[in-house]
């Protein structure tokens, strides 16, 4: 009876190391797959082996965020967090397994070292999970799956360490203090395994960094363009947003992230997706993007403040957007005051954001957003994400911390 | 202690340790290593993307891009040459086209754009007109070019009305340097000056929009005008 009781918790943490298992690979080959700048779908579900899915915004979400990846001035996308957890986990299987077959016989060093350990992937998970909350706003499926993995394992691991205590006086072995010496550093090696594989394979893609074209005309003639200047400006670069677009959205938020922002000097042209005033659309994909564009163009000296809060506040007022402009003007009119809304209505600011998108057809320009330029040079639109400290630290290294 | 306690199960599980880190290791590496090769060598071309442009409607027939073409390039528009409109004869040659069809080509302006009027024998812009090409002018959208086709009344020689066409088409340049302090505004109005030997505007343009709404319109009056307006056009 003891014998099957005392391999509960061991077929529990091997139950949860083969579900963490599963989903490490599912993230791990997703971002591989990325290495070839190219977009793919995203294995983004509960369900350890599920197949990939377009709508996976917030693994997608994960995997662009800094927090994604190690070394990612060094390696084009760095190396993903996840090849470690994928490292670890084959490790606490082949030890959840040993300790299963040992059963009651399992010297309790083992146990209770497996305990200590087994307990750090669930630390590490309340970290991303924090992260994920705070900074990201979202929880990607697969990344819940290996938090939920790590629960598993980590109470597999304690059910162990119960179970020591409750068998005192048995013929358990204590086993030798070598336990922990020789396992802590194989733990190591075989976290770091495939992740040493993986940057070993890596192709090299600084070739196609300054491949993607170049900015055919500087300035706008008028100067109508806006300006977003950071704190310690070391480089000028041209941002073509739309304030309604989530990629631009989140471009922006890994630039403040990575703390870019405050050195560059940016000129910004707004590139509503809206074909209320942009004539390069024949429907509006976000519809209201021209009059929130307008009112970051009446923020004049707080550009940027009307910027980043047309992001922090995207879906309220792509919401509003949908429901039409009177709404729309009617949320901004809340925040901002009657007289933004004025200035929003004036034939001045439409002529503005009429200029911006001639600037965007003067320089031809992809019809997607966000499109960046440093100096002149057009960074490719894979480098905006995954690739964007790599991409920073080959193209424009004084703009890195 | 049992020798699977002590034996079998560690090596059990160092085993299944090596074997699960060797399949995932060739995993991983096979995943990379073929991301790469797409890299060096991809096998499906990028999906094309549109690229920002100034507007294109129906209206601009090859016709009707053809004449402007030709207007553009001759009168100065487009280049480095220095020249600021063009003369009637000009416009004749190179517009290669009748009087009656060089109208026509504008038709699909008439809610785009504007008639201008004049007094007889002035050049100075009214309120009214001042209005009408501040309106026009703010309407932009995805329009390159504005265009200025100024003309004269059949009164007086032909050489006093092509100098007073010019002037009036000057009159709305400068008004339009005033009103935009656009300093590439040379690159996008095309000023052209008809006189009154090429295209007379028939009574019928009288209906048209122009800056004295209501006001007696007839034969004469129509050509004391230039008719304004941004082309959706890429030329």
């Amino acid at each position: 009876m003891f014998e099957s009781k005392s391999r509960i918790p061991p077929a529990i943490s091997l139950v949860a190391s083969a579900l963490g298992l599963s989903f490490a690979t599912s993230s791990t080959l997703d971002y591989a797959a990325h290495l070839d700048r190219g977009l793919h779908d995203l294995h983004c579900s509960f369900v350890p082996g599920a197949g990939p899915t377009e709508a996976a915004e917030a693994c997608r979400t994960a995997m662009y965020s800094p927090y994604a990846a190690f070394f990612r001035d060094k390696y084009w996308g760095g190396i993903p967090i996840s090849l470690f957890a994928l490292g670890s986990f084959t490790f606490f299987a082949g030890f959840a397994l040993y300790l299963l077959l040992a059963g009651a016989r399992a010297p309790r060093r083992a146990v209770g070292f497996f305990t200590v350990v087994a307990i750090t992937p669930l630390l590490a998970s309340a970290v991303m999970g924090t992260i994920s909350a705070v900074e990201l706003g979202s929880f990607c499926k697969t990344c819940v799956g290996i938090y939920i993995s790590s629960f598993l394992l980590a109470l597999g691991a304690l059910l162990g360490a119960l179970g020591l205590r409750r068998a005192d006086g048995d013929e358990r072995p204590r086993g030798s203090w070598l336990v922990p010496a020789a396992f802590l550093p194989a733990l190591g090696a075989v976290s770091l395994v495939p992740a040493a594989v993986y940057a070993s394979s890596m192709p090299d893609h600084r070739p196609y960094l300054d491949k993607c074209g170049t900015l055919k005309k500087e300035a706008e003639a008028g100067d109508a363009l806006a300006k977003i200047t950071g704190k310690r400006p070391v480089k000028k670069a041209t941002f073509f947003e739309d304030p309604l677009c989530p990629t631009c959205r989140a471009f922006h938020q890994r630039l403040r992230a990575e703390g870019v922002l405050d050195r560059l000097d940016v000129q910004l042209a707004l590139f509503p997706l809206d074909s209320e005033c942009n004539w390069m659309l024949s429907s509006a994909m976000h519809p209201g993007a021209c009059t929130v564009s307008k009112a970051v163009i009446c923020g004049k000296d707080r550009t940027q403040q009307l910027l980043e809060w047309a992001y922090d506040e995207q879906e309220a007022l792509a919401k509003a957007g949908k429901l039409g402009t009177p709404t729309l003007r009617a949320v901004i009119e809340k925040r901002w005051g009657a007289d933004l809304v004025t200035c929003i209505d004036s034939t001045e600011t439409k002529q503005t954001l009429n200029k911006h998108l001639h600037f965007a057809a003067e320089n031809a320009i992809a019809v997607s957003t966000p499109q960046v330029f440093l100096g002149k040079q057009r960074v490719c639109d894979e480098d905006t994400d995954m690739g964007l400290r790599f991409t920073l630290r080959h193209l424009s290294p004084e703009l890195l911390p | 202690m049992s020798a699977t306690a002590r034996v079998v199960a560690p090596l059990a599980g160092g085993l299944v340790t090596l074997l699960a880190l060797g399949a995932l290791s060739v995993s991983v590496s096979a995943g990379v290593k073929s991301a790469g090769q797409r890299l060096a060598a991809p096998q499906a071309e990028k999906p094309k993307v549109a690229v920002a442009d100034h507007a294109e409607v129906p209206y601009c027939t090859p016709r009707f891009k053809q004449v402007l073409e030709r207007v553009l390039h001759s009168c100065g528009l487009s280049g480095g040459d220095n020249r600021r409109g063009c003369k009637p004869a000009d416009v004749k040659t190179f517009a290669s086209i009748s009087d009656a069809d060089f109208n026509e080509l504008f038709t699909p302006l008439k809610e785009r754009g504007g008639v201008v009027l004049f007094d007889t024998a002035k050049d100075e812009l009214d309120a009214e007109a001042k209005k009408l090409l501040a309106d026009r002018w703010a309407d932009r959208k995805g329009a390159r070019y504005f265009f200025v086709v100024a003309r004269a009344s059949k009164t007086g020689s032909p050489e006093k009305n092509r100098a007073l066409s010019h002037r009036r088409a000057n009159s709305i340049m400068y008004y339009l340097k005033e009103l935009s302090k656009d300093p590439e505004l040379e690159k996008k109005v095309g000023l052209l000056w008809l006189g009154n030997e090429f295209a007379q505007l028939s009574k019928e343009y009288c209906t048209w929009p122009n800056s004295r709404t209501g006001k007696k319109c007839d034969d004469e009056s129509i050509n004391r005008s230039a008719f304004v307006s941004w082309v959706d056009c890429r030329l």
